[in-house]
């Protein structure tokens, strides 16, 4: 079998990112002090960060704590905290860790967290984001703003749908105005879509550069550590000379041709959240059959930039709002998320997908069966499917979940022989 | 009146049936017309019927389908219903219908559209985005989307959508829901004349017939249920908050019913109640609609609040009702009901009313568990 | 003649195989079972040890042994590991010829495996979290009845007026069945009722992957009668059982075992595995 591989990225992005990821958590810990900067809650899909920066905002994601939490192998007492509130086992465990979180005054790096002075709430899809939400805005006591983004319900949003949810950003920054007394700077909105533009472009490249044999850089699991910046600093200087790092490193090891592994054996597509409880555990499952993901679903809920699309500055506004339409995972449909995962496999050249259910998130795994049957049944790629949750630690199987792994990789790699006799015969 | 009687039975016996007859019937009758089916919560039927079609509002397949195959699709902490839809969709049961509406109700539901419109790509399968914006914004919105649809009414094969047509649909709907909205209040008046579990088939038959057929079933049990024969009894008289889309057995209401709960308010045909006054006639129709949905419609669990929060319109609700208790009825994997429960029990407590949490399925054949939990909380309110 | 053995140390019950392979193809030498208990380690050497005992054959003799189930990292012996599923499709398609679909039914678990024609894994699905559709679910029925696991298939057959049994979860199905004993229902339809629910289960899984004939069900509960006829019946064809049903897993790991003792002969078990099979 494999020889036992780190499943450890080697280099100095993370760090970097850790270092990124701490200075945001300080600031906000500031703003828990003195009020400065105001502070606005979102979440991560579609989020309009943008727009924070006309006021000089610092946004607050409680996706983001939640997921620390649960990395951290914190997050079981908040999740049972809100349970004995009357939160039910079936509700979202993200949820569930936050308000846990705000019931028990436990943050991830244990400074303070700023009440928000807007829960804004942009509506992409995810109709538990709402309910969080208004949770949220009744616990603080901060006032709330649902952006209603529709859903992107055919190939490309309508016209209706891009001036309704202009419309709502600019009602959102007048209430922002009477909220911080501050002025809008319409200057540094623009600025900041520039720099977003910029990071996106950056992103993307990297992106791509999982396409190469070996990648420098596992699309899933390093993805999603490097996705924080994506969100906490896109419209800011700092996220663009992070990406910029992070893409000078990364080519730098396809120039050498440096892989995750030493012997890169297979390339997966992973369709789905990870198990942030067992987030290592679960990655040396993977690695110990030198599987690296070349491309993942999850690392697009903060934006689809691999596809070309790209925030404009001429346009502030509308590139706005054609993001939260139309350009991250939650918002876009079904079919539409079967697609790109098809285009990963094929343009990423994937030997195989790796669909992980998750219990508390429907928006991603309900119909994953009909996804599996669709890239079994008439794409014929090799699928695997397996189960856990996102956050809490009660719901996975170590021993079962291996096991459906270990299946998985030894029948693609009898696949493998079998083609590689056949080239040798 | 003994045939009157007869009519909550045979009513009931009509919604058992998966095969649609009176859609067939309807198609029979009408060559060439099409029938539009919409998955729950809120659908504007309006728009399909004065199109010329006939709309029809699902409710799953309750206990009468086994799940054999849409468990491939959708695995495992998903309600019920989603599982039905799927099952009657993959047995040819949805054969009858050109046309498949979903709306932004809750995540599952969102997916299961486009499952269905990969797996039936010869049916016109669409989302309707209801907003969720105070913003009035969100009427321009909603007319436009209105529009949309009316289009993809139009392109499916129905009759030109003319401002005086809908108008007429719109007053029909109208009609609809005063009766319907009478029924209520009849029953929270004198719940001994009339059960929950009647006025619930009486309501929800209106599902699978057109409009015209249904506002006569509702006049007529509104002319003759009055001078019913039956006894007032010593109930207690209860609030049924969150099944508004996966329902529970009729069986389930009934015990209910039996264990003592006068059921003088609910959440189960929140559908056929969704405005709280007449569609105004005036105007652009479509943008009536719109403005009606924004300014006129009752809260419920599947979507963000305009006005006010959801949990003051339940405490209105027991206000209204001089309702006695809560009980929560709330589907299995129901996402939006138990996110709800959270603050609409912290809203009851404030109030002071005992409240109990009941889960169910739609596919029951045992009520043992539920039936003590129910008789026990009865008794606790009881004997005080 | 070259010898090999597999081990598969399943949740309840170690099952080992010993296999020799010569001029005149593959036989099954010997089989062994025993319940695992508390102590995996000293299960899998007792297999062994038993097995090699039935085969009059030196443990010192058997040159290769690949280990399975979920306590394959456990056999101190042992020198590899392959899982269950690889193993099973193995197992099916060596001694049931034709094998396309196999549907696993243990004490923990249930499995489907789509089955390439050399006995490769194309696809699988797993129902590993939860006791419906395994023996578990099963015996738990046969327990409140007051039933032995051998007495309730051949009950079951005799049914003639199933009761419905909506529940998947092993807890909640005992009060089902004790609210039906007290409605008076008899026994065989009580229990026919929850062998169609376990079936109707299995199959709802198992049609994730490409059901094709020929389907053999393997595993424990493959012995009972009841069950099936009940799969037979939902799924609308005949399935294939052998007595060597439960030994499926180590028949297969000691089959994957015979190769990587002929390592040098590989290309000529992918290749003809016509003739390595018996077929």
């Amino acid at each position: 079998m494999a020889e036992k591989p780190a499943s450890e990225y080697r280099g100095s992005i993370h760090q970097r990112q850790k270092d990124l990821m701490l200075d945001w958590y300080q600031r906000l810990d500031h703003s828990a002090e003195t009020g400065d900067p105001p502070a606005v809650s979102m979440m991560i899909s579609g989020n309009c960060v943008e727009l924070l920066e006309g006021f000089g905002a610092i946004p607050l994601y409680p996706e983001v704590n939640a997921l620390q939490l649960a990395i951290r192998h914190q997050s079981l007492e908040p999740i049972l905290a809100a349970e004995e509130m009357g939160y039910a086992g079936d509700n979202c465990a993200y949820v569930k860790a936050d308000i846990g979180c705000m019931l028990k005054g436990i943050t991830p790096t244990g400074g303070r967290l700023p009440k928000p002075t807007l829960v804004l709430c942009n509506f992409v899809g995810c109709n538990t984001y709402v309910k969080w939400f208004e949770h949220v805005a009744v616990y603080t006591g901060a006032p709330l703003n649902v952006v209603d983004v529709p859903f992107l319900r055919s190939d490309q949003p309508s016209q209706a749908d891009i001036d309704y949810v202009v419309r709502q950003l600019k009602e959102v920054v007048g209430q922002m105005e009477k909220l911080t007394g501050r002025k809008f700077d319409y200057d540094r909105f623009q600025q900041a879509v520039a720099y977003s533009s910029e990071v996106e472009d950056l992103w993307s490249q990297i992106k791509h550069l999982a396409k190469n044999s070996p990648s420098p850089f596992d699309a899933y699991f390093d993805a999603i550590t490097l996705m924080g910046p994506l969100y906490v600093y896109r419209g800011k200087r700092e996220g663009v000379e992070f990406f910029r790092a992070a893409l000078n490193e990364l080519q730098q090891k396809v120039r050498v041709g440096e892989g995750v592994y030493d012997h890169e054996r297979f390339r997966v597509v992973v369709e789905g959240p990870p198990p942030y409880p067992y987030f290592r555990t679960f990655r040396d499952m993977f690695a110990s059959w030198n599987a690296v993901a070349v491309a993942s679903t999850y690392s697009t809920v903060g934006g689809l930039w691999e596809f070309g699309f790209r925030h404009d500055s001429k346009t502030p506004f509308e590139s706005v709002a054609m993001h939260m339409l139309a350009q991250n995972v939650t918002n876009r449909n079904y079919l539409q998320r079967y697609d790109q995962i098809r285009r990963y496999v094929q343009e990423w050249k994937a030997d195989g997908l790796i669909i992980h259910f998750v219990k508390s998130c429907r928006l991603f795994s309900a119909g994953q069966g009909d996804m599996r049957d669709y890239f079994t049944k008439q794409l014929g790629v090799p699928t695997l499917y397996i189960e856990s949750d996102l956050e809490d630690p009660r719901y996975f199987a170590e021993a079962q979940t291996k096991n459906r792994i270990d299946a998985f990789f030894e029948s693609l790699e009898h696949s493998k022989r079998t083609a590689e006799h056949a080239v040798r015969a | 009146m003994e045939q009157f009687e007869r009519t909550f039975d045979s009513l009931y016996e009509g919604l058992q049936d998966l095969s649609f007859v009176g859609v067939r019937k309807w198609k029979e009758q009408h060559p060439g017309a099409k029938s539009v089916a919409f998955f729950p919560v809120y659908a504007p039927m309006e728009l399909v019927h004065a199109a010329g079609m006939l709309p029809v509002l699902l409710s799953g397949a309750g206990d009468r389908l086994d799940i054999q195959h849409a468990d491939s699709r959708f695995g495992s902490f998903i309600c019920s219903i989603i599982k039905t839809t799927m099952e009657m969709a993959m047995t040819g049961h949805l054969e009858p219908f050109d046309g498949l509406l979903f709306s932004s109700i809750c995540d599952s539901a969102r997916n299961l559209c486009f499952v269905v419109k990969r797996n039936f790509p010869q049916m016109y399968v669409d989302f309707l985005h209801l907003p969720h914006s105070t913003s009035e914004s969100s009427v321009d919105f909603l007319t436009e989307e209105y529009r949309r649809i009316i289009t993809e009414l139009e392109r499916l094969g129905g009759s030109p959508i003319q401002p005086a047509t809908l108008r007429q649909s719109i007053a029909l709907y109208n009609i609809q829901r005063r009766l319907v909205r009478q029924l209520y209040e009849l029953r929270a008046q004198s719940p001994h004349l009339l059960r929950a579990w009647e006025s619930y088939v009486l309501i929800r038959s209106g599902n699978l017939m057109p409009v015209e057929e249904h506002i006569d079933i509702l006049k007529q049990a509104l002319e003759r249920i009055p001078a019913r024969p039956g006894k007032k009894r010593d109930a207690i008289r209860v609030v049924i908050e969150g099944s508004f889309c996966e329902q529970p057995p009729l069986e389930l209401i009934r015990l209910l019913e039996n264990a003592g709960c006068d059921i003088v308010e609910d959440d189960l045909t929140i559908a056929q109640r969704w405005f709280t006054e007449d569609v105004p006639l005036t105007g652009d129709p479509v943008r009536a609609l719109a403005e009606s949905y924004v300014h006129r419609s009752v809260y419920s669990s599947v979507r963000h609040d305009f006005f006010k929060p959801r949990w003051e319109g339940l405490a209105e609700k027991v206000r209204n009702t001089r309702a006695e208790a809560v009980i929560f009825l709330i589907a299995k994997f129901c996402e939006p009901a138990y996110f709800d429960f959270v603050l609409f029990k912290k809203k009851i407590d404030e109030l002071g009313l005992p409240h109990l949490l009941l889960e169910f399925e739609e596919k029951l054949f045992t009520f043992d568990r539920l039936r003590t939990e129910v008789e026990t909380f009865v008794e606790s309110l009881v004997f005080d | 003649m070259r010898i090999a053995a597999g081990v598969d140390v399943g949740s309840t019950q170690t099952k080992a195989v010993l296999v020799g392979a010569n001029g005149d193809g593959i036989q099954v030498l010997a089989r062994s079972l025993i319940d695992t208990g508390a102590n995996v380690r000293k299960a899998a050497e007792k297999a062994f040890d038993e097995c090699c005992q039935a085969a009059v054959i030196a443990q010192a003799d058997v040159g290769f042994v690949v280990g399975t189930g979920y306590g394959r990292y456990n056999i101190s012996f042992g020198h590899t590991q392959m899982t269950e599923i690889s193993c099973h499709a193995r197992g099916a398609h060596f001694l049931c010829p034709g094998t396309r679909t196999v549907i696993d039914m243990g004490g923990q678990d249930a499995k489907a495996i789509a089955v390439g024609p050399s006995g490769e894994v194309l696809d699988f699905v797993m129902n590993d979290k939860c006791a419906a559709g395994t023996g578990r679910f099963l015996a738990n029925a046969a327990e409140v009845m007051g039933l032995g696991l051998d007495d309730i298939g051949p009950l079951s057959l005799r049914a003639t007026r199933p009761v419905k049994i909506a529940t998947v979860c092993t807890v909640f199905v005992e009060s089902d069945i004790l609210s039906y004993l007290s409605q008076g229902k008899r026994p065989e339809d009580i229990m026919e009722g929850v062998h169609l629910a376990i079936a109707k289960r299995t199959m709802s899984l198992a049609r994730r992957v490409n059901i094709e004939p020929l389907v053999t069900m393997t595993g424990g509960v493959a012995r009972n009668v009841g069950m099936v006829r009940a799969l037979e019946t939902v799924l609308g064809q005949k399935i294939i059982v052998t007595p060597d049903a439960q030994f499926m897993g180590a028949v297969g790991a000691a089959l994957f075992s015979l190769e990587k003792l002929g390592e040098s002969f590989e290309s000529s078990v992918w290749r003809d595995h016509a003739v390595s099979s018996g077929d």
